[in-house]
């Protein structure tokens, strides 16, 4: 591997907002007299046209910053990155509105009055790992549910001491386990640098098993006795939404909840066992707060998503915390036979209480046969290999699981990881879309954990390189995005690849400070042209920073051209995406930090 | 599965080949009024036809019928395919040509018909280039259908249906047809049907069947028809169905079948095309150029001038040169006649392209502020430059159309005593030979250094001139500069010393380079059916004059005289001050029939890999000897002592280049029959295809590292430049006396198209793509037309097309520029 790349301390954006009058606003804001600044000879591109800036001020160190009626500007000629050169500041990211009245510098700051206030923009020198840790220190405050992490909604946005007490996400099992993988490699880094019983190590660690166990126990949790996976669960205190199965834990059974979806499928009261019994261990995370086991509620229909993100869990905790905690690889390890028995006895797929397969996750050649599998099939495929060479790793069992291997690979599933571009385009063509337009962004992830984890692990060389192949068959759609979280372990599955300095930089540098979800104004910038798809679907043609589009999310497309995601701002987002990529690029040595 | 056979009834149409282009029109209106006859007669047949010149003909002269055709295909009926304006060559039109052979075409489809083509059809081109499937589909197609090679060619294209990958990531979905696109007649369609129908059950899916008379048209007959109607239904055969490609593709795409891919290129079936008939290859390559060059200043000079865009005269234009990259005419193997008609057609899109240019140019040349205080009226003279008989330096305006910046030599028809910048800095300048014997004999080249897109003024002084000293005997032919020695050997005329001064590497070593090769050909027919190498040296010409002409300030020029039985060569060799390539201008008297001109460059070395420019790209192919097609230049990259180096050749009208292991040639000459094909060749008296007078240049640049990552592409384009000095007067002005309008970041993004969009809007349409293989480059483009910039990222060789409005919002395009598709 090539010498890590070296992320010195940045002047990272931390706004704050006041009124008008606030006493802590500079008089000499209010004071300042607009004048247009002279931008004829310009020599980059400007988020807005050069006519609409009104006013501007001159920073530290030759720092331009310039307002207009789309948001404020800043131009540093000294730049040392051309990502660096231009950033934008909008509303409601970083301002309260766009219409920029006058601008204060304040060091390597400035003040901004628009029309509903102040903003101040302070630009704070933060190394990466600082700004790793306050992102976990918010997520920990703000996020956290039961250990476990996805988001949380927000009473009124921008606000995280609004943040809504309960609230769950359909993926909490997905960004839990990508949660605690980071903090895993996390503790493993520290441990590696300082040493097992530095007290720095030693708290990673116990944040780090505290998210393992949360997201553990999501795989017990149920009680079914059978290996089922529950998406996630809520407490007596948490009301419950509308929103897919959810089963009241009521002793020996659990049943199913009235809900659009239950009614649908016809599963309303429906019982199910569950006293199937839960590690005590893992129990406490809801015993400790005071709940028993008939004040859950957990929430079924699982999908793909929650198991392959489980099961690279499973692989990850037992390489760093199992291999050191006997009683809880012993955990890790039932845990992954319990869920592999489950979908080998139910035909390569998760079965509900009612016997029928759930929405979405089927692992057989009938799913991959039908209208809606056929495309889905080789990302399917490269995920049930990897369950099961998981499986066979953590516990070092063959027997059941290397048989299953073995036939699977028979009836050609790991030559099929290989043809995922050729299917998803065919079917892109199909619905007369472009390839772009179809993609499932939370593919990524799951075809980058299955992928890497079979590289990681497949002893035979020949089926290793077929799994690289596969890899590389996703790259058209993972390379534009320059995610470290997929692009890190792409490195070390490929070893022909290597990373974009710059790239990794940037990614790093821009990623903002909080995980509040806020708006941007990307589609009213005159820098970034979009670009017009076959169907509806628009981009951007250049790649903004994570600190100029909606926040960064695994399972989005960051060129997706538009002011804010789907979730809308009232709500905070878990750390994951940015903890996860930071430490395993640290603990593998892809990144380090840099003294300047 | 289903595997059945889709009945394709088509007219394949050359409009010239072994006739004239009137010919081919009126064979165009009889096919489709066939057509249309064939359609009403028959309730389940289906006719597919290329082409929009020739819809657009019969719109001109037969509206009635056009008019019928119109409800055939709202009927689904009549299928329009392949949305370019003919089926072009695929291999030499420049990548900016098939943009516009898809966008005059596909707006024009969407015009009549309503809809555009997603399926390319060439079914009669003569092999295709390997970026041709990003050029199709950002042209508006998703599939394509070609013929040639065939099995007996190369078998290691699949067969049948597959996807076709450019190295972009693009991927079409393709079907080579098996046996021909045309077939008509009861034994035929036997021996088609039986063909498909073994080839659906071997794959598993269904197959298409062409069938009609095709060249000269004609289509499918009664005959034909009444045959397939009867075949329908028969028993032990996949079902047969009357349809078009565009319906197979979509039942392809709807099938859970996996395909083989290809992103490779498909090659190779006429080899000799690429080089018979030099006049066509010329004036090609002379057209697409000038047309860019001058829209690119003509929409320039519509926003900084405030006048109208010549938009639509420059689509009559391109539409010409579309036309002429028809692959029997492209190809050279059309009848001699056929070129005088093309001769007549270029010329009307190059008037154009010099017209627009130069208004274009002199509408900012008016604008600038060239007044000196003092200067005088106009004097009568042989040339009345006002104010240059009082001393005063005479303005000149060089424009720029490239996006790389320049520092070059440019002519003026004038001897001149001094050159300044519009600083005031002396200019590097010489006085050189005219090529008038009248006044002074002399004319001037200076060096100029203009900006991307920009203009820059310098001042001639241009009275009392001395002529440059004359030359005194010389032992040496040596010439060098900053980057390059070259020195000619007096015994041969070939090179014998090429030093890349960057390295200290000598790519000729123990070898002569650029060796004046004549090869027999006398086996093979104007396509070169069957041969893809030429090989069988009849001799080099020999050398009868050396001499260095020039010697000046700003560059050297060293004469070199060859022969070869009754034909003679004469090679200017030129190298200039601040120039990466040597320049090499040739007049040929070719007179040897049967036989090709090659300039040889042995370079030697080992792990030789050879590279060749194709549209918007370059590809990699094998030193296996076999004739190649190239665009504006092929490059020899070896390993000697131990380092990578390599010498490109350029050149500014030629397409054709061997690589017989560590050598390099390129083919200048072809001179063979005119459309011999597979002939007997009676006793007559033929015209050849290359023979008299031939003006033509080559290039010669040397690098270290792998071709594609040295300057070889702007190298190039800068050799096929059409850079312009304007003679200037003094006038007020509101321009400055030099500028930039346009310029990006990136060395490995070229811009090839600034014009205005269709539609009439007056945005702008800017089209650049990536020409070193690099990946996911982050870039941006700044200009003054509409006073700001945006950034894009580019992927290894991505084109991108980008859409300005007047209200400077951006947005990515493709080839038919956000109106369709």
């Amino acid at each position: 591997m090539a010498q890590p790349i070296k992320l010195f301390p940045q002047l990272t954006r931390v706004v704050s907002h006041f009124k008008k009058f606030d006493i802590e606003v500079p008089k000499a804001l209010l004071e300042a007299k607009a004048k247009k600044p002279d931008l004829t000879d310009f020599p980059y591109p400007l988020p807005q046209k050069k006519k609409d800036y009104t006013c501007f001020c001159e920073g530290a160190n030759g720092v331009m910053w310039y307002g207009s009626n789309g948001g404020v500007t800043r131009y540093d000629p000294n730049a040392k990155s051309i990502y660096d050169i231009v950033m934008y500041f909008g509303a409601s990211r970083d301002l309260l509105d766009n219409n920029v009245q006058a601008l204060f510098a304040d060091g390597d700051g400035v003040w901004v009055l628009t029309a509903n206030g102040v903003t101040h923009i302070e630009m704070v020198k933060m190394s990466m790992e600082e700004k790793a840790y306050r992102l976990l220190d918010e997520t920990l405050t703000y996020v956290q549910r039961h250990g476990m992490v996805s988001q949380k909604r927000l009473a009124e946005a921008g606000n995280l001491k609004s943040a809504l007490p309960y609230g769950h996400s359909d993926n909490d099992g997905s960004f839990s386990s990508a949660y605690a993988m980071g903090e895993i490699f996390h503790y493993a880094t520290l441990k590696k640098e300082k040493g097992a019983y530095d007290e720095e190590t030693l708290r990673a660690r116990e944040v780090a098993m505290r998210a393992s166990e949360a997201n553990l126990l999501l795989m017990y949790i149920a009680g079914r006795g059978n290996g089922f996976v529950a998406r996630t669960y809520l407490t007596k205190d948490e009301p419950v939404p509308d929103d897919g199965l959810f089963y009241k834990k009521n002793g020996a059974t659990a049943s199913c909840l009235n809900t659009t979806d239950a009614r649908h499928k016809k599963v309303v009261g429906l019982e199910v066992k569950a006293d199937a019994p839960i590690p005590e261990r893992l129990r406490k995370m809801y015993t400790e707060e005071g709940y028993e086991d008939t004040d859950i509620t957990y929430k079924g229909d699982t999908s793909s998503d929650e198991i392959t993100h489980h099961y690279m869990h499973l692989l990850v905790a037992h390489e760093f915390l199992g291999c050191e905690d006997p009683e809880y690889d012993e955990l890790l390890k039932t845990a992954a036979r319990n869920t592999m028995n489950h979908i080998i006895d139910n035909g390569f797929q998760l079965r509900e209480a009612d016997g029928n397969p759930t929405t979405w996750a089927k692992w057989n050649e009938d799913y991959f046969n039908s209208a809606m599998g056929w495309a889905d099939a080789c990302l399917n495929a490269a995920e049930l290999l990897m369950f099961l060479r998981v499986t066979m790793h953590i516990t070092g069992e063959a027997g059941k699981w290397q048989e299953t291997y073995d036939m699977l690979c028979e009836r050609g599933y790991d030559k099929l990881t290989m043809g995922h571009f050729d299917r998803f385009h065919k079917v892109c063509l199909q619905g007369g879309i472009d390839d772009r337009e179809d993609i499932m962004y939370g593919d990524h992830n799951l075809a980058v954990l299955s992928l890497w984890g079979l590289v990681t692990l497949e002893p035979d060389e020949e089926r290793r390189e077929m799994f690289i192949k596969a890899f590389r068959s996703w790259r058209y759609s993972l390379a534009p995005e320059y995610t470290p979280a997929y692009d890190f372990p792409y490195f070390l599955s490929d070893p022909e690849a290597q990373p974009d300095e710059e790239r990794v930089k940037t990614w790093f540098y821009r990623f903002n400070v909080s995980r509040l979800a806020s708006a941007v104004s990307l589609t009213s910038r005159r820098d970034y042209p979009v670009k017009l798809f076959m169907g509806d679907y628009r981009e951007v043609s250049a790649l903004p920073p994570n600190d100029e589009r909606f926040i960064a999310k695994l399972d989005r497309d960051p060129l997706e051209y538009k002011n804010e995601d789907s979730g809308g701002v009232f709500c905070v987002e878990s750390c994951y995406v940015y903890t996860f990529s930071y430490w395993l690029g640290r603990y593998f040595g892809f990144i380090e930090e840099g003294e300047e | 599965m289903d595997k059945t056979i889709k009945l394709i009834g088509n007219a394949h149409l050359d409009p010239i080949w072994l006739w004239r282009w009137q010919e081919g029109c009126g064979e165009v209106l009889q096919t489709f009024r066939s057509a249309l006859d064939r359609l009403k007669e028959y309730n389940d047949f289906v006719f597919t036809c290329s082409s929009a010149a020739y819809y657009e003909w019969v719109e001109k002269i037969d509206p009635q019928m056009f008019e019928e055709i119109k409800t055939m295909v709202r009927r689904g009926r009549w299928v329009p395919i392949n949305g370019w304006w003919v089926q072009p060559d695929c291999n030499m039109p420049s990548g900016e040509s098939f943009a516009r052979q898809a966008l005059y075409s596909q707006l024009y489809y969407y015009e009549k018909f309503g809809k555009i083509c997603s399926t390319g059809y060439n079914v009669d081109s003569f092999g295709h280039a390997a970026s041709l499937p990003q050029l199709l589909k950002k042209g508006g197609m998703n599939s394509y259908v070609f013929q040639r090679p065939g099995m007996h060619e190369n078998d290691e294209i699949p067969e049948n249906l597959f996807w076709w990958d450019s190295a972009d990531g693009t991927r079409v979905l393709t079907y080579r047809l098996p046996d021909s696109y045309a077939g008509n007649g009861k034994e035929a369609l036997d021996r088609k049907i039986e063909d498909a129908n073994e080839r659906a059950e071997q794959t598993g899916h269904g197959m298409m069947l062409f069938y009609g008379v095709g060249n000269h048209g004609g289509g499918p007959t009664k005959g034909d028809i009444e045959y397939l109607e009867t075949m329908l239904e028969r028993e032990g055969y996949n079902e047969l169905e009357f349809s078009s490609p565009d319906d197979y593709f979509e039942d392809m795409l709807n099938q859970f079948i996996e395909l083989p891919s290809w992103n490779d290129e498909l090659q190779h079936h006429a080899s000799g095309c690429y080089s018979a008939t030099s006049l066509v290859k010329e004036l090609n390559r002379k057209a697409e150029n000038v047309l860019a060059a001058a829209e690119k200043w003509d929409t320039i000079s519509s926003v900084v001038t405030d006048c109208a865009p010549q938009t639509k005269e420059f689509e009559a234009a391109w539409k010409k040169v579309c036309f002429n990259q028809f692959h029997d005419i492209l190809c050279g193997c059309s009848i001699r006649e056929a070129y005088d008609d093309f001769v007549e057609s270029q010329g009307y899109a190059t008037t154009i392209a010099g017209e627009s240019y130069n208004n274009a140019v002199l509408r900012i040349a008016r604008r600038i502020d060239t007044w000196v205080e003092g200067v005088s009226d106009a004097v009568l003279h042989t040339r009345h430059y006002t104010g240059a008989d009082n001393g005063f330096p005479r303005p000149v305006v060089v424009f720029n159309p490239h996006s790389y910046k320049i520092k070059m030599p440019v002519r003026t028809y004038h001897p001149s005593k001094a050159v300044t910048d519009s600083e005031g800095n002396e200019v590097l300048f010489q006085n050189v030979r005219s090529s008038r014997s009248n006044d002074e004999h002399l004319d001037t080249l200076f060096m100029a250094e203009v900006e991307p897109f920009g203009y820059a003024t310098y001042w001639l002084e241009c009275d009392n001139v001395q002529a440059e000293k004359e030359l005194s005997g010389e032992e040496n032919f040596l010439m060098e500069n900053e980057f390059v020695c070259v020195e000619i050997d007096n015994q041969t005329g070939f090179i014998k010393k090429l030093v890349n001064k960057e390295t200290g590497d000598d790519l000729a070593g123990e070898n002569f380079l650029a060796i004046p090769t004549v090869i027999n050909d006398d086996k093979t027919d104007t396509w070169a059916h069957n041969v893809f190498k030429f090989h069988e040296i009849k001799g080099l010409m020999e050398l009868q004059s050396i001499e260095r002409v020039e010697n000046g300030a700003l560059r050297s020029v060293i004469r070199t005289k060859h022969k070869f039985g009754e034909s003679y060569l004469t090679q200017d060799f030129i190298l200039a001050k601040g120039q990466k390539t040597v320049r090499v201008d040739c007049k040929a008297l070719w007179q040897e029939k049967f036989s090709l001109l090659k300039f040889a460059f042995p370079v030697g070395g080992n792990e030789e890999i050879s590279t060749y420019e194709i549209p918007c790209g370059f590809i990699k192919r094998p030193c296996d000897g076999d004739e190649e097609p190239a665009l504006n230049w092929a490059d020899l990259t070896v390993t000697k002592d131990g380092k990578r180096m390599g010498v490109a050749v350029m050149s500014d009208s030629k397409y054709s280049y061997d690589c017989p292991g560590a050598e390099l040639r390129l083919t200048a000459l072809r001179n063979v029959i005119f459309a011999d094909h597979y002939s007997y060749r009676p006793a007559a008296d033929f015209d050849f295809t290359d023979e008299g007078l031939n003006r033509f240049s080559y290039g010669i640049y040397v690098h270290s590292g792998e071709a594609e990552k040295s300057d070889v592409v702007k190298e190039a384009h800068l050799f096929n430049n059409n850079v312009v000095a304007v003679p200037e007067s003094y006038h007020k002005g509101e321009l400055p006396e030099k500028d930039c309008f346009m310029y990006t970041n990136a060395d490995n993004v070229v811009i090839t198209a600034l014009k205005r969009c269709e539609d009439g809007s007056g945005d702008l349409i800017i089209r650049l793509y990536e020409t070193k293989g690099e990946d996911n480059t982050r870039c941006y483009l700044m200009s003054k037309l509409f006073d700001n910039g945006f950034w894009f990222d580019i992927g290894k060789h991505e084109i991108k097309t980008f859409r300005v409005d007047r209200d400077t919002n951006v947005k990515e395009v493709n080839f038919l520029e956000g109106i369709v598709g």
